[in-house]
């Protein structure tokens, strides 16, 4: 198991398209330490690996498929009001295409 | 006469025999707010226009309440409590919010919040820390720190929360009241803005049981929009409540509330778990039958690190739509990326920074397995011993943190080995989607201390009649703040 260090907590924070601090960077450490403490006990649990994961609360859940009915779209004016930036009827966005 | 520090049943019959109209109520209630938010700032926004309704047979028609700023509304900011939404006026009501306003509930103010709920202090709001009415220098608890502070400063008789580790019931307990979320997917979580979705939980926060009951009422129902909402058409939880405990039985976790569990153990520890045991004396002396039980401690001392996984993992994934470009104030930058980093790095308190890194870590293909699949295996398993223990028992019922509201000076919102589990056993309540309710249950050096109730799915008309039978056996409901005094 590769050890979480500080330089793969900032490669981390930077996919995720996040700057930290020095301090920040040594919170997610100290927190890390303890998570990783707690699950190599965890490992420790007679036949864990055998557990089937839980993923959500209920296991009950009824799907069914609603009619395809067409309904009212959201004005578009209401969804601009939270726009900076846009002409007329659409955003502009930064260019992402080099 | 003042009416925002009765009970909804009081308000509604002052309404319904024209002692006062909902006009008055609303002014009241404003007023209150912005005198509540000079000395504790639960408010993101004060909704200063809020109109009167109309008084019907429905128990919550023309009664002002307050909205955690995660439930979205329409035409009204809803921050999250994060920078990075802190202009963002949705275009649609959350549908529980939805369900309050056609029962004629009228919202007055929108509470600060942990950021986006991933917080436990009430000190993470983008507004500032809010302050805990019984005194000042504590935290409320998080992350719903506004809407508990607000009712329990008698703004108005409930505020709505959000529970998705223990948001609702933690401040409840910190701030003398009474904290509820059902079971999950009673009430739609379409508008709230999701933390964990495996997790999250609407509920509310009022100073009774059966305040809470008439509210959730309000509030639930199925949504087409939220798929993991289900039909409670048939569940009345105001009509449910009877008072009637005759041949309930209750089991507390021995190694969560034997003092011997904690030979470090301080005063204030002390007195919280002797006042837990008073409880239940309290319980038995109304017919309740109440057993000590075990549980495997491994999987208790791991249920911390496992919900911050679970959540974590979880929250990276739904937040990563916080760019700034379609909502939220744009970064700057020469080229999109540095735009979308500029504006999360602007944007994000530390808290959540930490967060996202440790959920983005544990979701990584090497090392998924180690972290995020055994947090879902511990889950399970604590998930197995709590229905395994809904066999024989109605409920489950536990002191709530391992004393009262902590101090602000130092506080910190990171993992304690000491009393962790203590801390932190409300999540199993998330884990497990099981209805929850924490009532106040008394108080250690003048500050309140709540104990918590928690049953098996879809059982919520038992689990808060039970709550209703202790809450009964004590002095504190309808309880408002009174600041505890330093000199």
């Amino acid at each position: 198991m590769e050890k979480f260090t500080k330089e793969m907590v900032d490669d981390y924070a930077d996919k995720l398209l996040i700057g930290l601090t020095e301090e920040e960077n040594k919170m997610v450490l100290d927190e890390f330490n303890i998570i990783d403490s707690d699950i190599a006990k965890v490992m420790e649990i007679d036949n864990i690996e055998s557990v089937e994961p839980m993923t959500h609360t209920l296991d009950d859940f009824v799907y069914e498929l609603r009619e395809d009915v067409i309904e009212e779209s959201v004005d578009i004016d209401d969804l601009l009001k939270n726009c900076d930036d846009y002409i007329n009827d659409e955003v502009r966005v930064p260019k992402v295409v080099e | 006469m003042e009416y925002m520090s009765k009970s909804i049943e009081e308000i509604h019959e002052a309404l319904k025999s024209s002692k006062v109209t909902s006009e008055q109520l609303v002014k009241e209630s404003l007023e209150k707010a912005h005198a509540h938010q000079d000395e504790y700032n639960s408010f993101v926004t004060i909704i200063d226009d809020a109109k009167a309704t109309e008084v019907t047979d429905s128990l919550l028609s023309g009664i002002p309440y307050g909205i955690k700023d995660n439930y979205s509304t329409k035409d009204i900011l809803s921050t999250g409590s994060s920078n990075t939404l802190k202009d963002y006026v949705p275009f649609f009501t959350a549908t529980a919010i939805k369900n309050l306003e056609s029962n004629g509930a009228i919202g007055v103010t929108k509470c600060a919040m942990d950021e986006f709920g991933m917080g436990g202090t009430g000190t993470t709001c983008h507004t500032g820390t809010v302050l805990n009415p019984w005194d000042k220098t504590r935290m409320t608890a998080g992350s719903s720190a506004g809407s508990a502070a607000s009712v329990a400063s008698g703004v108005y008789p409930y505020a709505t929360g959000s529970d998705t580790g223990d948001s609702i019931r933690k401040p409840a307990a910190y701030c003398g009241i009474v904290g509820y979320k059902p079971t999950y997917g009673m009430i739609s979580r379409y508008g709230l803005f999701p933390f964990a979705s495996s997790l999250d939980h609407c509920g509310c926060l009022t100073r009774s049981v059966k305040d809470a009951a008439i509210v959730v009422d309000g509030m639930k129902g199925i949504d087409k929009n939220d798929m993991t909402s289900w039909d409670s058409s048939d569940i009345n939880l105001y009509e449910s409540i009877t008072g009637d405990v005759k041949g309930k039985k209750l089991c507390y976790i021995k190694e969560l509330c034997d003092i011997n569990e904690y030979p470090n153990a301080n005063d204030e520890l002390k007195s919280h778990l002797a006042n837990f045991m008073d409880v239940i004396e309290k319980c038995k002396s109304i017919g309740i039958e109440v057993e000590e039980v075990s549980v495997d401690k491994k999987l208790l001392d791991a249920l911390a690190s496992v919900y911050v996984v679970i959540s974590c993992a979880e929250a990276t994934s739904n937040m990563s739509n916080l760019t700034g470009f379609i909502f939220g104030p744009r970064g700057e930058g020469k080229n999109y990326i540095e735009m979308m980093k500029d504006h999360r790095t602007k944007g994000f308190s530390p808290l959540i920074k930490r967060r996202f890194v440790i959920g983005s870590y544990v979701l990584q293909a090497q090392n998924k397995d180690r972290y995020f699949h055994n947090a879902q295996r511990v889950r399970r398993l604590l998930v197995d011993r709590w229905k395994e223990l809904f066999k024989d028992y109605d409920a489950v019922i536990l002191p709530v943190g391992s004393g009262p509201a902590k101090k602000l000076e130092g506080s910190k919102d990171i993992l304690d080995e000491s009393t962790k589990a203590l801390e932190e056993h409300l999540q199993i309540g998330n884990f497990g989607g099981f209805p929850s309710i924490t009532i106040p249950a008394g108080f250690i050096d003048g500050l309140p201390v709540g104990v918590n109730i928690t049953g098996n799915c879809y059982d919520d008309a038992n689990v808060l009649n039970i709550a209703y039978a202790i809450e009964s056996t004590m002095n504190y409901k309808g309880q408002i703040a009174k600041e505890v005094r330093h000199d």
